[in-house]
């Protein structure tokens, strides 16, 4: 199995370009039709793969975070 | 769930496994949130021995299990079994012994698929299009 690298110089412009320009009937434009933010996936595929998961266990722990306040306020009225 | 600190403690106690599911899929550019870390662990009895003794100390417990049934948690436990869903003091952890589609990223995509759950397709748009893009030329 191949490592997991982060995406560099061209083959990250490439991707970019593929999901900002997706070619028609493919698979990004299927994405996008489905209400797939793909701005969303530009951002995270310009990070290194350990960046983003940690960017999403950021936001995991976050939502935990405000649901745990709001269950605590559900409670306490 | 702090999976980083879990996923080095494994790597550290010399774990031979690899992350699956929604983590694998984040690793690969997905922007789904998943609270649970799934992996897939080699079945070798040394390996075995390894993974219970990792995590032990975080105490692992099936997720449902009533509180206060006993519970043995060694290498025999893992042995017995092919499919562990764990709490733990780091969060949840899905044990798997034999997952169809490991291998390349194609190969986990169309494991997904084959699985049909809701929570897996609605996945897949997204998969594939990151897989589109990624596609060398």
């Amino acid at each position: 199995m191949d490592a997991l690298l982060p995406l560099t110089g061209e083959d990250l412009a490439r991707v970019v370009e593929r999901l900002r320009n997706p070619k028609p009937g493919g698979k990004v434009e299927a994405a996008t039709q489905f209400g797939v933010d793909v701005t969303l996936l530009i951002e995270q595929v310009k990070l290194s793969p350990a960046d983003r998961a940690r960017r999403m266990h950021s936001l995991a722990m976050a939502a935990e975070s405000v649901r745990g306040a709001a269950t605590k306020t559900k409670h306490e009225l | 769930m702090n999976f980083e600190r879990l996923i080095q403690h494994l790597s550290d106690s010399g774990v031979e496994f690899v992350v699956i599911g929604g983590w694998a899929a984040i690793f690969h550019g997905s922007t789904h949130v998943t609270n649970d870390l799934d992996i897939c662990y080699s079945r070798d009895k040394q390996n075995l021995r390894r993974l219970a003794g990792a995590l032990a100390p975080f105490h692992p417990r099936p997720r449902g299990f009533p509180d206060g049934l006993p519970f043995v948690w060694d290498a025999t436990t893992l042995a017995n079994g092919t499919i562990l869903t764990l709490t733990t003091d780091l969060g949840t952890l899905d044990l798997l012994a034999e997952v169809s589609g490991i291998g390349t990223y194609e190969e986990a995509t169309a494991a997904k698929k084959s699985a049909g759950r809701p929570k897996d397709l609605l996945m897949l748009p997204e998969l594939e299009g990151l897989l589109e893009a990624s596609e060398d030329d």
